[in-house]
């Protein structure tokens, strides 16, 4: 029992998909039961987010970005969203991976199954959440004059690559979170830091700006965050309708590859134990 | 009926306890690279075998460790000694419902649980309308189950559990479910599975439930087996045992 090698790990969790598509069913559906206004609170939320950004930085501290090359887009608000809406399901997916052991610790007490289903739910049906709102924003492009339909198969590629990177730390954390319930907290803190440490509501030009200023380090240090080179790959392809730089969409990939196969091991080890421990 | 379903091969389980609460960041800094765990073994070298087709129980009192087996059995716990070979598909009812959600319909509920035991979506369709039968809630299915009665909700849940028709079903205390018909029932369910080849293991402390359902029995004191045999044979000696406990 114990000897199950990691090839037979993912030959299981493939072969119990039904559960997957039932618990990202569970997520989605019981997600905005009793609301009256049910799923459209996933766009409304984005929504008000992008109101609140656009007073404060567009027209308060008017941290503009340069216009669109050579989409000739210039509106802050569409700029904003085509960063902000990969940044929300970033955050969804690794605040509801993380605590979705610990909340379903009853399921996982009780029936064996495959747990990597827990938090791969959470980033499917954070997906789907992630797909009507990429719906609305490209018509709004659509209608702003942008043309972001041919750059969309290119997005969701980014998005696939996004959806690994983000995965692998909800499971790293999530195996962290059943040893130290601290780490549910922690992280409520890191990520609204991170949002600032990350081009998502300002231009990355202020940064350059003050790197020319007080030294080149500054930039070198700034653009190690990969989810800044997540969001120049989705603003390239959304708002300005150009292809990524190579360096970034490299970066992209080797991160998500990376975080995943390192949080997809640990899970795998502790998996196991994780009933003895919730 | 000789085939063997599960092999129980020298099951060791330890647990290790702690004496304060220690889940917190803060407990394990301060704590260094100390160990003030103490091991408790749950478990020491149990060895048995259960055939294809009988109905086993395990026995014995509260806290011998009888529920870590079975938790062992159903692979939600792992063993820290020993190994167990388990013969076809099994499906545990340790508590029936428990991945119910509460927001959900009965209807979306019997497609959710269905899956997590095990099934494809073809054969939950297939045998929902004996489910909906059996579970008695045709009226409520529309309905979220938060809204059921406790009844309800444990009909619903071992309905839908049993007939995931396992090769091995295992099970914990689950005939306490539901009114006297609806026992009578789940008994007759429990009959058939077997007589259709399927393996039930079962945790019960009713020895006259044991011997009325059980073909053979396991007996698990503090850890250790303490007996196997014939449900009348083991439950005997069980209760001699408590007896003289009693006298002593």
């Amino acid at each position: 029992m114990r000897s199950s090698t990691k090839p037979s790990y993912a030959r299981e969790v493939f072969d119990t998909r039904e559960i997957l598509a039932n618990l990202t069913m569970r997520e989605t559906r019981g997600q905005y039961r009793r609301t009256a206004l049910g799923q459209l609170w996933s766009v409304l939320n984005p929504l008000a987010t992008m109101l609140v950004y656009t007073v404060v930085f567009a027209f308060i501290l008017k941290a503009l970005p340069p216009p669109g090359d050579p989409s000739g887009l210039e509106i802050y608000a569409l700029w904003l969203m085509s960063g902000m809406l990969p940044w929300l399901f970033f955050v969804r997916v690794v605040t509801g991976g993380l605590s979705s052991i610990v909340t379903n610790a009853s399921l996982i007490t009780k029936v064996y199954f495959p747990r990597i289903h827990l938090p791969l739910s959470v980033t499917l049906a954070t997906g789907i959440t992630w797909a009507i709102e990429l719906g609305v924003l490209t018509l709004a492009l659509l209608l702003f004059g942008g043309s972001p339909l041919p750059w969309l198969p290119l997005v969701v590629l980014a998005m696939v690559f996004l959806a690994l990177f983000a995965t692998g730390l909800a499971l790293l954390l999530g195996v962290a979170n059943v040893y130290f319930r601290d780490t549910e907290h922690f992280v409520a803190i890191v990520l609204p830091m991170w949002m600032f440490l990350t081009p998502v509501i300002y231009p990355i030009q202020l940064v350059e700006d003050l790197a020319q200023r007080s030294g080149e380090w500054i930039i070198v240090l700034y653009r190690l965050n990969p989810m800044e080179r997540f969001l120049a790959v989705f603003r390239d392809l959304l708002y300005d309708n150009r292809l990524p730089q190579w360096t970034d969409s490299l970066a992209c990939v080797l991160a998500s590859l990376i975080v995943f196969s390192v949080g997809y091991l640990v899970f795998v080890r502790k998996e196991s134990r994780l009933a003895e421990l919730l | 009926m000789s085939e063997t379903a599960l092999t129980i091969d020298d099951v060791s389980k330890k647990f290790r306890l702690y004496h304060e609460r220690n889940q917190t960041l803060k407990a394990a800094v301060m704590r260094g690279r100390r160990v003030v765990a103490e091991e408790f073994w749950a478990l020491r070298n149990i060895t048995f075998e259960v055939k294809t087709g009988e109905t086993f129980g395990l026995i014995g009192a509260n806290g011998s460790g009888k529920s870590s087996l079975l938790k062992i059995l159903a692979r939600i716990l792992v063993p820290d000694g020993g190994r167990v070979h388990a013969t076809g598909r099994v499906s545990s009812m340790l508590e029936v419902g428990s991945g119910f959600h509460p927001e959900l319909t009965g209807r979306e509920n019997i497609f959710l649980n269905g899956a997590i035991l095990g099934l494809k979506k073809r054969q939950i369709v297939a045998l929902f309308d004996e489910i909906v039968e059996f579970s008695g809630v045709e009226n409520f299915l529309d309905q979220p189950v938060k809204n059921y009665s406790s009844g309800m909700y444990v009909r619903l849940g071992f309905a839908i559990a049993i007939h995931t028709s396992p090769d091995i079903l295992i099970v914990d205390e689950i005939l306490a479910v539901g009114d006297g018909s609806f026992q009578e029932k789940s008994k007759a369910k429990f009959r058939e599975l077997t007589r259709q080849g399927s393996t039930v293991v079962m945790v019960s402390h009713s020895l006259p439930q044991v011997r009325e359902m059980c073909d053979r029995v396991a007996w698990i004191d503090a850890g250790r087996l303490r007996g196997v045999g014939t449900a009348a044979r083991v439950t005997r000696d069980y209760e001699k045992d408590w007896e003289r406990g009693e006298q002593a």
